[in-house]
């Protein structure tokens, strides 16, 4: 924690404390593929400071999925370092917690929504204290009154709130998420990004999400992270700075919304007329 | 009782119950003549002379308790040799040779092996309905363990969960469906080897008793054997099944196996 401090060079809003839960450092990843080895990742250097909202954007295939496989210790490193709340990651961390895309083979369909929410706790606790806090954490979205269901009964939308449920349940420091609502129709799209929200404002988590969407990134986040070029790096960081609480209709409108919108879809490659 | 009968296959049941009207008839008009083949209303009076005297039960008895003590042994060891193939890499790697020379060669070859060693015993009989029924449980047990959704793994990893509890938690519980058909596979096999053995070794159960019907020329007799040993196969699989999906009803119906 005290070495290395330099690198945190970014303003954001979020992180009051200053205190950082999560360090990349010349961060580099090679991934085998069929023609050999392949630098996914190279030069790879962000904090992220405690109860911080950051997205990842990139294009397709540009490494943000291997990115924060690489953050949650389900893929490792090729060189330099990756610190979570400033212990060095090798496998995945305590107190940090994964929510992957595909939420109908992340859940387990032989349990039902209770014991699925609770398959990450219910081993450190009796039954009792792993139920009330999973109807915690189910209450946290939306979702107390399905408990009794199977995953397979419910619409997508729901299942991806199980999914955040279970993690949440965990009372981890860190969530990661993968495309989180990459695979959900716009209204639940919408309804889900706002009580992301309003359960970050409730417990105060670092959120890393990971999207292709821009308009959910700059909306979501205190600060938004472009991965340019191959093999990727940071190439743009940009703070956004909105008000909080936002609303999907009047922070959409806003000039500093459209400016920031504006900013990272160039980031990513987009020019005026085409 | 109202779901008992409205799943009840009434069209199916009256194209068997159908064909059994035209064999009797066939053989009541003489279209068809073969000295041993007996009319469904002969067989039938058979089946109620053979209960009536005890000996359908006593057969049936033994050749099911021979059957069904080798199955269950199988599927318990199986379930059990098939985990540890899967889990355990080395033994993996020492014994999948062995079992693929093993189970490829065909299993009524080891009948006579089985006389041989046990003698015209039941013993014999279990061990050849064990050794039947065990390779397709722990073929299927090791392929569902296999087969286990890797991001489901992830998932067992990012919740920090022991080996152990990924095995119990995640991967027995994805591979139930599987080991499920590979134990009425067995189950299936155990009947069939049983049968053979009583034949050609201890003269005892329904395999035994269908042979000495056919040798003291009773068609009848013999025909009313072969119904009961239908009978008590569909019976079983179907109690497997109705077993499987009362103690994991959330796993066998998350693959479809529900209803």
């Amino acid at each position: 924690m005290n070495e290395d401090m330099s690198i945190d060079q970014s303003p954001h809003d979020g992180g009051d404390s200053g205190s950082i839960s999560l360090e990349c450092d010349d961060l580099k990843v090679t991934l085998v593929g069929a023609a050999g080895p392949v630098d996914i990742l190279r030069d790879v250097n962000f904090s992220v400071a405690k109860g911080e909202f950051v997205s990842i954007l990139g294009a397709s295939g540009s490494g943000k999925t291997t990115l924060l496989r690489v953050l949650g210790g389900l893929q490792a490193a090729a060189g330099g370092k990756v610190r979570c709340n400033g212990v060095r990651v090798s496998g995945p961390p305590a107190g940090v917690v994964t929510v992957f895309q595909d939420y109908a083979n992340s859940l387990l369909p032989w349990r039902n929504i209770r014991r699925n929410v609770g398959l990450g706790i219910e081993a450190s606790m009796s039954k009792d204290d792993c139920y009330s806090r999973v109807d915690e954490a189910l209450a946290l979205v939306n979702l107390q009154d399905r408990w009794n269901e199977y995953p397979w009964r419910l619409s997508g939308g729901m299942q991806q709130r199980v999914q955040i449920a279970r993690a949440l349940a965990m009372k981890p420091s860190i969530l990661l998420m993968d495309e989180p609502f990459g695979a959900l129709d716009a209204m639940t799209r919408a309804s889900l990004q706002d009580e992301l929200q309003h359960v970050q404002g409730l417990t105060g988590t670092t959120i890393v999400f990971v999207t292709h969407d821009v308009e959910e990134a700059v909306y979501l986040s205190d600060r938004v992270l472009v991965l340019q070029k191959t093999p990727a790096a940071v190439g743009l960081e940009l703070a956004t700075a909105l008000p909080r609480p936002r609303d999907q209709m009047s922070t959409k409108e806003s000039p500093d919304y459209l400016r920031l919108r504006h900013k990272v879809y160039e980031a990513l490659g987009h020019r005026v007329g085409h | 009782m109202s779901r008992l009968t409205s799943r009840f296959n009434w069209l199916g049941f009256s194209t068997f119950f159908g064909f059994i009207v035209l064999w009797e008839l066939l053989i009541r008009l003489k279209l068809i003549s073969f000295d041993y083949v007996p009319p469904p209303s002969e067989v039938f009076v058979a089946a109620r002379d053979l209960i009536l005297n005890g000996e359908m039960q006593l057969n049936l008895q033994h050749t099911l308790t021979a059957a069904l003590v080798g199955w269950i042994i199988a599927s318990v060891v199986g379930v059990i040799l098939g985990v540890l193939l899967a889990v355990l890499r080395p033994m993996w790697t020492y014994s999948m040779a062995s079992v693929d020379a093993l189970r490829s060669l065909p299993i009524v070859a080891f009948v006579p092996v089985a006389v041989l060693l046990f003698g015209f015993s039941l013993q014999m009989e279990i061990v050849l309905s064990f050794y039947g029924a065990l390779w397709p449980v722990l073929l299927n047990t090791f392929a569902g363990m296999r087969d286990v959704e890797p991001r489901l793994l992830e998932v067992g990893r990012v919740m920090r969960l022991s080996k152990a509890s990924r095995i119990w938690k995640l991967q027995l519980p994805s591979a139930t469906s599987h080991i499920v058909v590979g134990m009425r596979l067995g189950l299936a096999i155990s009947l069939v080897l049983t049968l053979v053995a009583e034949m050609v070794g201890n003269p005892a159960g329904l395999g035994f008793a269908l042979v000495q019907a056919a040798q003291a020329l009773q068609p009848a007799q013999m025909f009313a054997y072969i119904v009961a040993i239908g009978v008590s196969g569909i019976i079983l699989n179907a109690g497997l099944i109705r077993v499987a999906r009362l103690l994991f009803s959330g796993q066998m119906a998350s693959s479809g196996e529900s209803k």
